[in-house]
């Protein structure tokens, strides 16, 4: 039996955690006591992240769409076949007809490629993965106030906090490890304020549990600063010496008195001061934000109220401060430093700035369009009315994970021609010309990004299954064929060159990362990482104080409940993995709607009845669970199951600054299903 | 039960030993995988006997977290059926916690309605135990009885008296295992055994000390009066404590492939509602809380009264891989104070 360090898959914690191998097939997981994060623990999910790799279901060799059917194909077809389709549709209809979807569950140096081939070899900049769906307001928010979209501290420096705010962040189920963190903080004497609608653990363990009602955060995060601002607990030094624009925000959020934040959001005034104070006091605090933050229709407001919060109390650039917007998947933050995004390369530099242009023109010995392209749900607008034709999907499944199903379903079978490289058949698979079947993380060499640019790497356990090959080699196969060169023999060599043309990624490479990774940036060889940003100051110089205004959403009387969605502690995301992972799938084997206890009574549902939940467009039929943990008025629905998929439900309402889905409020009505 | 005298090894010669013992069998032995003690097939590696006991207990190679049971093939409606014969293993450095636990699970799995790929495993295994010199800071094998010093189970055993190894053999196949390598041996010395005897006196002295656990009477008082509910409240519900623990050795059994496949056999736990709950829903031990409670009733009510040993053995992993920093001792402590 050999044990192999490696980094788990599922969220964005990025713990190290041995496989373990015995001839030839990886038969268990443990965790890894010298790793900074894990420190010898795992949630569940870790503990079993080895249970799937060896699936039958595994996708074994690539398939070819014949007539109705996908057939047994080999790679040679499979690859030659998709670079003509893609040449075909670019020489028909140009580069702009064509996308390519990366995914965060794959490496650093697969999103690179696939970036690499979506610029260099395709001509277009229609790239983009499932940050759009998560974190895309905190690249916009984050970016514009502070210059950078990524937690600003690592996960150890919450141990350090005096008070931590978490919001929007079911810590305890998604990010278990950053939960264990900040519970640790607060056994050492933090004060943990928690703002969510739902009763959580990590909320049920709160000193102070604030529960505002969907869509009204910008009101009470005003409301907590302009208290903060009148007790005198503002940082004044910090805010003349490092930051901008505080005037212009201070007159802005006068208005949120603790009566108006109790209007809008329900939230008593006496808790809003509560939390106030233990926040404004604090030496040290820190903000913990996730989906529930982001997924909006004014997401990146949300993010710029809290980043307001942080500025204006001074909590930026110090051992237990920061702003800490948690990751969902293991390598979302790598895929957006690897430039999977429509408008910059890796490393963030601009798509429209000639020199960055120049540079990667140079470095890939090619012409590079200028103008920025699609982000992930404009490309399935665009698919439906045949502006793009051809897209290839790596690892994601936007059937199940895109809002408004129907419309996503209608955008892939409009295409001519779709590629999508997995490990398992998914809902998207079943609706391409070409499958590539693909490594999975225990099959490949690579690194990925942790939620706090922690760069680390993933080693080979075992071969993949079948005739399954690493997606590196896909994507650099694919860019052979369609004229670039692309004559790497590994990851290491695809990460010398990202260290070459990526400043912050400048000093990574295999063997410096060892056990613990570097977080980035590391601009050179030398450099020992950066754990806290912005330190001295920004990389936009001063900070920038954006004033947000909370945003009224009409109420329909026809559909009186609200539905948010999400994931539980058990499954990840749309079940691809985890529903194929033995304890897992039967500790939670079928979707069911949360209703609370007295929603349920007046509706006449008891726990294990049916009910169909309504939008506008569409219905779904569903088991209730009765309980206590959402609120009156307020339905929750995981998004992993098919039998139910949580987002037939959810509309395309997107925030106008960075493109994000509302998918965390979608008004539904509910009756029995008898 | 030694019934040769003991005998003295080198440290320098420990490794020429195990090469020479490498050629028939699987030495598995801790080893350094990325700077941290695992157990793990020997490949020639520095050992890493003087680190604390790998967090991962070497019962695993007996009771894997994930074996196939057989395979099956179906052919023209008909089924055939293969199965692999276990391979012949030498564990090198388990510790006393660890053999106690391996004592516990042959009564379980060896006795009345034996099971075959746990036994058979058994048999095809030469257990090199290593008494423990330097206990591990969560160690408290010593409230339970099972260590610093191994008294049985083991094939051979190694205490290290400071000059090398004392060793000292528990079974036939131990005694042949030294007379087949006499050469890497001398007799040893009453000093040696001396040493022997001081050293772990002194561990035990060390791990006593600390008073990290209660006895198991104190335990069994404490479940009753804990307030499981609190419990629940903080449990992070990884469910580490008990797939980490090398006592515990729930599993469940599944078909994975149609038509041809595999019966595999994974490792299960207790702290999952969906370990007890039946096919209607209903759910003998509904909360996380109750399922705790069960959790430390099997290991000192359970256990004990079905196989007269407890089903602690001290070994503290459970404490170290806490995901919620349970202070397991703690919280029983207060209870009956």
């Amino acid at each position: 039996m050999e044990k192999i360090h490696t980094t788990c898959v599922y969220c964005g914690c990025g713990c190290g955690l041995y496989l373990h191998v015995e001839d030839g097939q990886v038969v268990g997981a443990s965790p890894s006591p010298a790793h900074p994060v894990a420190r010898g623990r795992l949630c569940v999910k870790g503990w079993l992240a080895h249970d799937f790799v060896h699936h039958p279901d595994r996708l074994k060799t690539p398939q070819i769409k014949r007539g109705e059917r996908q057939v047994r194909a080999s790679w040679e077809d499979a690859l030659s076949l998709t670079a003509e389709r893609l040449n075909e549709i670019k020489e028909e209809s140009g580069p702009d007809a064509l996308a390519v979807l990366t995914s965060a569950k794959g490496t650093n140096e697969e999103n690179y490629l696939l970036m690499k081939l979506a610029r260099a070899a395709l001509k277009t900049n229609n790239v983009d993965h499932v940050a759009r769906l998560c974190h895309a307001p905190s690249v916009a928010g984050l970016g514009a106030s502070l210059g950078s979209g990524a937690m600003t501290n690592s996960i150890k420096s919450l141990l350090s906090a005096d008070a931590i705010l978490v919001t929007g962040s079911n810590t305890t189920e998604q990010h278990p490890l950053v939960a264990a963190h900040i519970l640790e903080a607060q056994s050492r004497g933090a004060t943990l304020i928690v703002a969510d609608p739902r009763k959580t653990q990590i909320a049920q363990l709160a000193d102070i549990h604030l529960e505002p009602c969907l869509g009204s955060d910008v009101a009470w995060t005003n409301g907590i600063l302009n208290l903060i601002i009148e007790r005198g607990l503002a940082d004044e030094d910090f805010i003349r010496d490092r930051t901008e624009g505080f005037s212009v925000l201070r007159e802005s959020i006068l208005k949120y008195t603790p009566e108006v934040v109790e209007r809008i959001s329900g939230i008593s005034p006496e808790d809003l001061e509560k939390a106030a104070v233990a926040f404004g006091e604090a030496p040290r605090a820190a903000v913990v934000y996730a989906m529930g933050t982001t997924q909006h229709s004014n997401g990146t407001d949300n993010v710029l109220a809290l980043a307001n919060l942080i500025l204006a109390t001074g909590n930026v650039g110090r051992e237990g401060t920061g702003i800490c917007p948690l990751r969902g998947h293991q390598n979302v933050q790598g895929a957006c430093d690897m430039g999977a995004l429509p408008t910059v390369y890796s490393g963030y530099q601009k798509v429209e700035d000639p020199g960055a242009r120049e540079k990667m023109a140079t470095a890939w010995v090619t012409d590079l369009p200028s103008t920025p392209g699609l982000t992930a749900v404009e490309m399935m607008e665009a698919a439906e009315v045949g502006r793009i034709r051809g897209i290839y999907i790596s690892g994601e499944n936007p059937m199940m994970s895109y809002p408004d199903r129907d419309q996503v379903k209608r955008a892939l079978e409009s295409l001519e021609f779709l590629a999508v490289a997995e490990i398992f058949p998914t809902e998207t698979t079943a609706l391409a010309d070409v499958v590539f079947p693909v490594a999975s993380f225990a099959e490949k060499d690579g690194t990925f990004t942790s939620t706090e640019r922690r760069v680390q790497r993933v080693r080979q356990a075992v071969t993949p299954p079948g005739e399954a090959r690493s997606e590196w080699e896909v994507a650099a196969d694919l860019m052979k064929r369609l004229g670039i060169e692309a004559d790497y023999t590994s990851p290491k060599e695809v990460m010398a060159e990202i260290a070459r043309l990526t400043p912050p990624y400048g000093g990574i490479s295999y063997q410096r990362l060892g056990i613990s990774g570097l977080h980035w940036p590391c601009p050179d060889p030398d450099h020992p990482g950066t754990d806290i940003l912005h330190r001295e100051s920004f990389p936009i110089g001063r900070a920038k104080f954006f004033p947000v205004e909370h945003l009224e959403l009409e109420v329909d009387p026809e559909y009186p409940f609200l539905l948010t969605t999400g994931r539980s502690l058990f499954h990840f995301h749309t079940g691809t993995m985890t529903r194929r992972v033995h304890l897992l799938d039967r500790e939670i084997p079928r979707p069911a709607v949360d209703i609370n206890p007295e929603d349920a009574a007046a509706l006449g549902v008891r726990r294990g009845q049916r009910v169909l939940v309504e939008s506008r467009e569409h219905s779904l039929e569903i088991e209730v669970d009765v309980t206590g943990v959402v609120p009156k008025g307020t339905v929750f629905i995981p998004f992993h199951f098919n039998e139910a998929p949580a987002n037939l439900l959810t509309v395309q309402n997107l925030d106008p600054k960075s493109k994000i889905p509302d998918f965390k409020r979608t008004s539904v009505r509910i009756r029995r299903a008898d | 039960m030694t019934s040769t005298p003991a005998l003295f090894l080198d440290h320098e010669s420990l490794v020429p030993l195990i090469e020479e013992l490498s050629k028939t069998l699987e030495v598995v032995a801790p080893v350094y995988a990325e700077g941290e003690p695992v157990f793990a097939t020997w490949k020639g590696e520095a050992l890493a006997l003087d680190a604390d006991n790998p967090l991962n207990s070497p019962v695993e190679f007996f009771l894997p977290q994930k074996e196939v049971l057989f395979k099956y093939v179906q052919y023209s409606g008909r089924y055939t059926f293969s199965e692999e014969p276990p391979k012949s293993r030498l564990i090198l450095g388990m510790r006393p916690c660890d053999l106690q636990a391996i004592k516990v699970l042959d009564e379980i799995f060896g006795t009345e309605l034996s099971d075959h790929p746990y036994t058979s495993k058994r048999k095809s295994t030469i257990i090199v135990a290593m008494n423990c010199t330097s206990p591990g800071k969560g160690c408290f094998c010593a409230s339970m009885g099972s260590g610093p010093a191994a008294k049985e189970g083991y094939d051979l055993l190694l205490t290290d008296v400071g000059s090398g190894y004392l060793v000292e053999s528990g079974s036939p196949a131990g005694m042949f295992v030294l007379r087949a390598n006499s050469r890497h041996f001398e007799e040893a010395s009453p000093e040696h055994l001396k040493e022997k005897e001081r050293r772990l006196a002194l561990a035990e002295e060390e791990i006593v000390k600390r008073r990290l656990a209660l006895t198991p009477e104190q335990i069994r008082e404490a479940i009753d009066e804990t307030d499981w509910e609190e419990v629940e409240r903080r449990c992070l519900r990884c469910g580490g404590c008990s797939l980490v623990c090398p006592v515990c050795h729930c599993f469940s059994v599944m078909d994975r492939g149609v038509p041809d496949g595999e019966r595999l056999r994974c490792r299960d736990t207790c702290t999952l509602a969906g370990f007890s709950r039946m096919t209607s829903g209903a759910n003998p031990r509904a909360s996380l809380g109750e399922r705790l409670r069960h959790w430390y009733l099997d290991k000192f009510v359970y256990i004990p009264e079905k196989t007269g040993m407890l089903g602690c053995v001290g070994c503290g992993r459970c404490s170290r891989v806490c995901l919620s920093d349970v202070d397991r001792w703690s919280i029983l402590r207060e209870a009956i104070e």
